[in-house]
This record gives C-alpha cells, sequence and structure tokens, in this order.
C-alpha cells in the first residue's frame, strides 16, 4: 500500500497529488491518504469516489482503492 | 473629437468591418468598462477592450499572483509572482494600449465598495468565481441601470449571459438562488484549461463592446452554454421574473441602450 501525507495541503492541491499517485497503480491497488479536516477531508473522497474509486474513511485516513 | 491617425491606425482592422464605424470607435473611447475578478476570465477580457479602445477600464481584484494561476491567467506572467494582480495586469494593459485609461481597483468587491465602483460605468464585466460576487454584481448593476455580462467557467463548461437591467432577464430572474452551501464543487471539479477560460472571457468582451456602440444582438434573455470538449453550443431562453428582487423595479427608461 502506498500512502500519502497531505496535511498541510490545500484544496485542489491535494486532489492533484492524489490522482498523481493513483495514476501509476494498477486496478485494485490501495492508496492511503491522510488529509486535513474540514474542505480537504470533504471534498478530496467525494472526487474519488466521483473519478470511479472505492474510498474507505478512518477518521483523517482515506483509502483509495484504484478501479 | 475626432479620431487621430495613430488610432485610425491602430483600430483599423475593427474601423473596416461594415458594423463597425469613427462614430462607433469614439463611443468606445468615450465609453468605461469595469471588469470584476483579473483572472482566468478578467484577463482575456480586458485585454480586448484595452485593445478594443475602450476610454475606461477598471479592474477590481484583491489577489496576488500564484505559480498556479498562469496557466489560465495571460494577464500575468511568471516575474509576477506574489505581486498584487491589479498592478501586473495593469502594467501590461497600459504597455498594449496607452491611450487607455486604465483603473486600479485593489479590493474585493463587497457591498460597501461595489455602489461607488459600479458608479458611472457603461458596463460591467462579472469575471468572477463566487456566487456572493456574481449576486452582489447583479445587485448592484440592477440598482443602478448598468448593463453587465455575466461569465463562469466550470471544467469544460462555460457559460455566458448579458444583462440591460430593466430590459431583460438578470441574473437573479435565470439564477433565483445560489446553489446550497452543500454543493461547494469538489476538487475534481476546479480544474480548468486556460483556453476554456479564454473562449468564454473573449464573448463577455465581444458582448461589452457591442454594449457600448450598440452594434449587433447581445445575448440578452438568453444564456450561452458552451461545452469545450464537443464544442457545442446551446442557447438556453430565459425571461424578467414579475417579482425579481433585483430588477423587477427597474424602469427601463433608466437604460442608455
Amino acid at each position: 500500500m502506498t500512502e500519502l501525507d497531505l496535511t498541510g495541503v490545500p484544496c485542489p492541491m491535494n486532489w492533484v497529488r492524489t490522482r498523481l499517485a493513483l495514476e501509476p497503480l494498477p486496478a485494485g491497488e490501495r492508496l492511503e491518504v491522510v488529509l486535513d479536516r474540514g474542505e480537504p477531508l470533504e471534498s478530496v473522497p467525494r472526487s474519488a469516489r466521483e473519478d470511479g474509486h472505492e474510498v474507505e474513511l478512518d477518521g483523517n485516513r482515506v483509502t483509495i482503492v484504484k478501479r | 473629437m475626432t479620431l487621430s491617425d495613430p488610432e485610425i491606425e491602430r483600430y483599423s482592422r475593427q474601423l473596416v468591418l461594415p458594423e463597425w464605424s469613427g462614430e462607433a470607435q469614439e463611443r468606445l473611447r468615450s465609453a468605461s468598462a469595469i471588469v470584476v475578478g483579473a483572472g482566468a476570465l478578467g484577463s482575456p477580457a480586458a485585454l480586448y477592450l484595452v485593445a478594443a479602445g475602450v476610454g475606461t477600464v477598471g479592474v477590481v481584484d484583491d489577489g496576488t499572483v500564484e505559480l498556479s494561476n498562469l496557466h489560465r491567467q495571460p494577464l500575468h506572467f511568471t516575474p509576477d509572482l506574489d505581486l498584487p494582480k491589479v498592478t501586473t495586469a495593469a502594467i501590461k494593459l497600459r504597455v498594449l494600449n496607452p491611450e487607455v485609461q486604465v483603473e486600479e481597483y485593489q479590493v474585493r468587491l463587497e457591498e460597501a465598495n461595489a455602489d461607488a465602483i459600479v458608479a458611472g460605468a457603461g458596463v460591467v464585466l462579472d469575471c468572477t468565481d463566487n456566487f456572493d460576487t456574481r449576486y452582489l454584481v447583479n445587485d448592484t448593476c440592477c440598482a443602478q441601470g448598468v448593463p453587465f455580462v455575466s461569465g463562469a467557467v466550470l471544467g469544460f463548461a462555460g457559460q455566458v449571459m448579458t444583462i440591460v437591467p430593466g430590459r431583460s432577464a438578470c441574473y437573479r430572474c435565470a439564477f433565483a438562488t445560489p446553489p446550497p452551501a452543500g454543493a461547494v464543487p469538489s476538487c475534481r471539479e476546479a480544474g480548468v484549461l486556460g483556453a476554456t477560460a479564454g473562449i468564454v472571457g473573449s464573448i463577455q468582451a465581444l458582448e461589452a463592446l457591442k454594449l457600448l456602440t450598440g452594434i449587433g444582438s447581445p445575448l440578452l434573455d438568453r444564456i450561452l452554454q458552451l461545452d469545450a470538449l464537443s464544442m457545442e453550443q446551446t442557447l438556453v431562453a430565459t425571461e424578467r421574473g414579475a417579482d425579481c428582487p433585483a430588477c423587477a423595479r427597474v424602469p427601463a427608461a433608466a437604460q442608455s441602450v
């Protein structure tokens, strides 16, 4: 599992970083991102779902399963 | 005052348009425009207004230039990072056309200053990126009877609407309320290509030039919707709301257009 610490990284740059980290991963691979609470934690998981990925939340740790 | 030789040469390619005229050019020279927002829409809009010879162009923005702005905001260059957008915008615009009076408003348009900034403008261009300011531009222009052109971009979708208060549907007639707060765009919706915004900003400038010179048919009671991915364009008809809180009581006689 790849991990990405995005605390302190505002929207939409955190989503840009997340997308770039997802890009080389094979389908089904998991990416764990750590996000600030508030807008990042609301917006990044939503954006990931809108792109078709599976998303699991655990506090401010978000696991994205690449579609 | 007639056009000078350098003016005739500078504007020659628009002066030869059958729809244009020396009189139209002089009207433009004595006209003023306010561009609210010096970003992705305001950059191309202000560039084309200044290039075309609108006598006075005011630019309103309280922001500074960031690296992530440069791909879509052609008024700002890499050496401009961290400088106020109105400053870097004014430098470019004055170099582009020294005949034009460029005014800098380094403020965020707010209820406290909107009336004074809009007062006396021939046209206002709403090149903002948020609904609060968009409705403020609408309500201020409607109250003062100042025509304005509203533009917006989201992803590959663009939207333009021209409003002559008292005569055509205003932004509030078409969109009575902002989207609910929960409907904030997600990160993926914050994406945009500069060229898409450039199309919309250019259309806004063209609409403003049409309003100021009286040529053509502006986008009144019609919303232009653009899907830049397919390049499909749709005109959606709108009409004035009889009870619109912004424009229902604006007398059409107040209009110069």
